[in-house]
């Protein structure tokens, strides 16, 4: 037995400092864990991709300079597939098992209206990458968007409208989500920025043929017609304007701010309007605008790394991982403390806006993040 | 009031020359064959996308667009034909129509590799700027589906009325084992549906595509909208199959210009019910004219 004892207690006694010491560094530098439930397949999967590809940039930037407080960063990814029961399984396997500290995203409405319970439940601190307003209007503890959303897009598309002296708007929507949402606004914001709305119709997002609907502005006396739609509606409903022989104003959504609706209207498409983000426009904004600065360095480090150019979703990511790392640095990770840390969130200069949480407003942007775009020589360039 | 009417007529004649050209297609297959084949907005969705690749955007001369656009449906139609019939041999109807359906979302999807998710068109061949009548607007391209899908179908009717290949087509849809009998070779007056299906369909994609835009999945509606209209019209019958196409797109127009726009489809489909409801053959579709002469078979 002392044999035994002799023989083997110098290595028993080893072996557990070492477990210790292993045990206790562990717990000293375990990383900092975020979820990022993004869209990385089907006809979304590019949202997702740019949005890893900001992140990963991040990460590295961040582990190289030693992490957040002493602890390394580690982004935890799944694939939603752009599907809300995905969404819901993803979000479960994050916060159950994974337990992440924070999670950044999902990116489309509809996953965020299947998850968001999940998230209240758990109390995890949550940075939407989905623009609707509805999940943050009542505001609920720990959930903050990034994007912006058609509350101050409306808002600011109604200033210009009014300066420009066009009170009397039609409005087109898409017949889904998207088309409600901004419809909904445009119809509640009207009265009070002395706009009239003297027409108000809404078309299926299948149909190929608006000439008819079209055709029905033209027997009202609106001054300007704006389009609130998403995907390829903007592009059929542009050419059927052209097509149809209106020549108001036209005004698109910020669904319509991209190359595809560019090539797909071609010179049908020139001189018409949109609202939406500062993104597209980093170049053209003036040297006062304090996003410039911000926005032009994201597009630039991203290029570098990924060899690719930026997108918004890229950018969106981008904001909201800075966001919660200054909340990480003032607090910690305890779930309680980090909400209360973001809330507080305040002149954060990022890509997509000037954001200023409060315990009342956990969308943060106001519509001076929104800007007017009209189409000049095939590019979406600021009006103005 | 007058120009809104004439404008409820251009936008039906336009949108109705365009489900004519779908309902023909699946008239001329069902009758050689008594397949319904759902694939059949395909055809014009593949010469749309051909279209935008080569004439849109490699810039080649517009005839020898149109002749590779037509020949990769020709090409579409008989592979088409050898699923359906082949794969399809003694299989009941309705599976055959299930293996159009799934033709018709294969090829989609194959489209979506190819072409991408975008939404494409090419430049209309005489320009966007409208022309004016009574007070009415009207697009060239317009002119151009009208024109074009007239004369295609005023064709097809020449040709399966005043050719022996056409009445050797008619002869197999009236009986085909009688066709068979008179030394008919009924498998390549099959194949011959499937091709003159295709063309019609390709046609239309040449000639529509500018107005309406075209993506990889928007065969399927066309699809539908062409199947109703050739039911309205009475299954197995040309005429009625423009007849019902032409029906239906008036029905869209003027709901959505006397009505709303949202209620377009609700209306349209509500009407084709009743119609079909009280007149199970559709509107020309005889006792003599085919109607749905294979039910039985999909009910044992």
């Amino acid at each position: 037995m002392k044999l035994f004892g002799i023989r083997f207690t110098p290595f028993a006694l080893c072996l557990a400092a070492a477990v210790a010491s292993v045990g206790g560094t562990a717990r000293a530098a375990d990383p900092i864990k975020i979820g990022a439930p993004f869209i990385f397949s089907g006809p979304g999967a590019f949202t997702g991709e740019s949005s890893k590809m900001a992140l990963d940039m991040l990460a590295e930037e961040t582990n190289a300079a030693g992490g957040i407080g002493g602890r390394s960063i580690q982004f935890v990814y799944y694939d939603t597939e752009g599907k809300p029961d995905v969404a819901v399984r993803v979000i479960n396997r994050l916060v159950k098992s994974d337990q992440v500290h924070a999670v950044l995203g999902p990116i489309a409405s509809w996953e965020v209206a299947a998850v968001k319970q999940v998230l209240e439940t758990s109390g995890t601190p949550t940075l939407l990458l989905a623009s609707a307003r509805a999940f943050v209007d009542p505001p609920s503890k720990c959930i903050f968007k990034l994007p912006t959303d058609d509350k101050i897009v409306v808002a600011r598309l109604y200033e210009y409208l009014r300066a420009a002296a066009l009170l009397r708007v039609a409005v087109v929507s898409g017949q889904d989500g998207y088309g409600d949402g901004g419809q909904r606004e445009l119809q509640a914001q009207a009265k009070a920025n002395g706009l009239e709305i003297v027409f108000d119709e809404k078309f299926s997002m299948e149909d190929t043929d608006l000439a008819p609907l079209l055709n029905k502005i033209k027997r009202t006396n609106a001054q300007v017609v704006v389009n609130w739609s998403s995907s390829r509606a903007p592009i059929i409903l542009t050419n059927a304007y052209r097509q149809v022989g209106l020549t108001l104003p036209l005004v698109h959504g910020p669904g319509a701010l991209s190359e595809a609706v560019l090539k797909g209207t071609a010179a049908n498409g020139e001189g018409m309007l949109s609202a939406g983000p500062k993104f597209e426009a980093a170049e053209e904004l003036p040297v006062t605008d304090p996003q410039k600065a911000p926005l032009l360095r994201f597009r630039e480090a991203y290029k570098k790394k990924n060899n690719k150019d930026a997108n918004q979703f890229g950018g969106g990511a981008y904001d909201a991982f800075q966001i919660l790392k200054a909340a990480l640095l003032k607090s910690g990770t305890d779930p309680a403390k980090l909400c209360a840390a973001i809330a507080e969130t305040r002149n954060y200069v990022g890509v997509g806006g000037v954001y200023n949480y409060s315990d009342s407003d956990h969308a943060g942007l106001t519509k001076e993040a929104v800007v007017i775009y009209r189409v000049d020589g095939g590019k979406w360039k600021l009006a103005r | 009031m007058l120009a809104e009417l004439i404008q409820v007529l251009i936008a039906a004649a336009t949108a109705g020359s365009m489900y004519a050209m779908v309902a023909v297609g699946v008239t001329l297959i069902y009758s050689a064959t008594g397949i319904i084949n759902f694939a059949q907005g395909e055809f014009v969705m593949l010469s749309g996308m051909t279209m935008v690749s080569l004439y849109g955007q490699q810039h080649w001369p517009l005839a020898l667009a149109i002749a590779v656009a037509l020949a990769v449906v020709v090409l579409y139609g008989a592979v088409l034909m050898a699923i359906t019939t082949r794969f399809g041999h003694g299989a009941s109807l309705i599976s055959v129509l299930i293996i159009t359906i799934g033709t018709s979302i294969a090829t989609s999807g194959i489209a979506a590799r190819v072409w991408g998710t975008d939404t494409h068109r090419f430049e209309p061949f005489s320009g966007d700027t409208p022309l004016w009548l009574l007070g009415a607007s009207v697009t060239p391209q317009a002119l151009w589906i009208m024109g074009v899908v007239c004369i295609s179908i005023v064709l097809v009717e020449w040709f399966m009325r005043q050719t022996l290949l056409g009445r050797a087509m008619r002869a197999c849809a009236s009986d085909r084992q009688a066709a068979m009998l008179m030394g008919i070779p009924v498998r390549n007056t099959v194949l011959l549906s499937f091709i003159l299906a295709g063309l019609l369909g390709g046609i239309g994609g040449i000639v529509a595509t500018p107005l309406t835009t075209i993506d990889y999945n928007g065969g399927m509606l066309l699809a539908i909208k062409g199947f109703s209209a050739a039911m309205l019209g009475g299954m197995g019958n040309v005429t009625g199959a423009v007849l019902g196409a032409l029906l239906i797109a008036l029905l869209e127009a003027a709901s959505v210009s006397y009505g709303s726009s949202a209620l377009k489809e609700l209306s349209t489909f509500t009407i084709i019910i009743l119609v079909l409801l009280l007149l199970p053959h559709g509107l020309l579709g005889g006792r003599a004219e085919i109607g749905l002469q294979h039910e039985d078979h999909t009910a044992v």
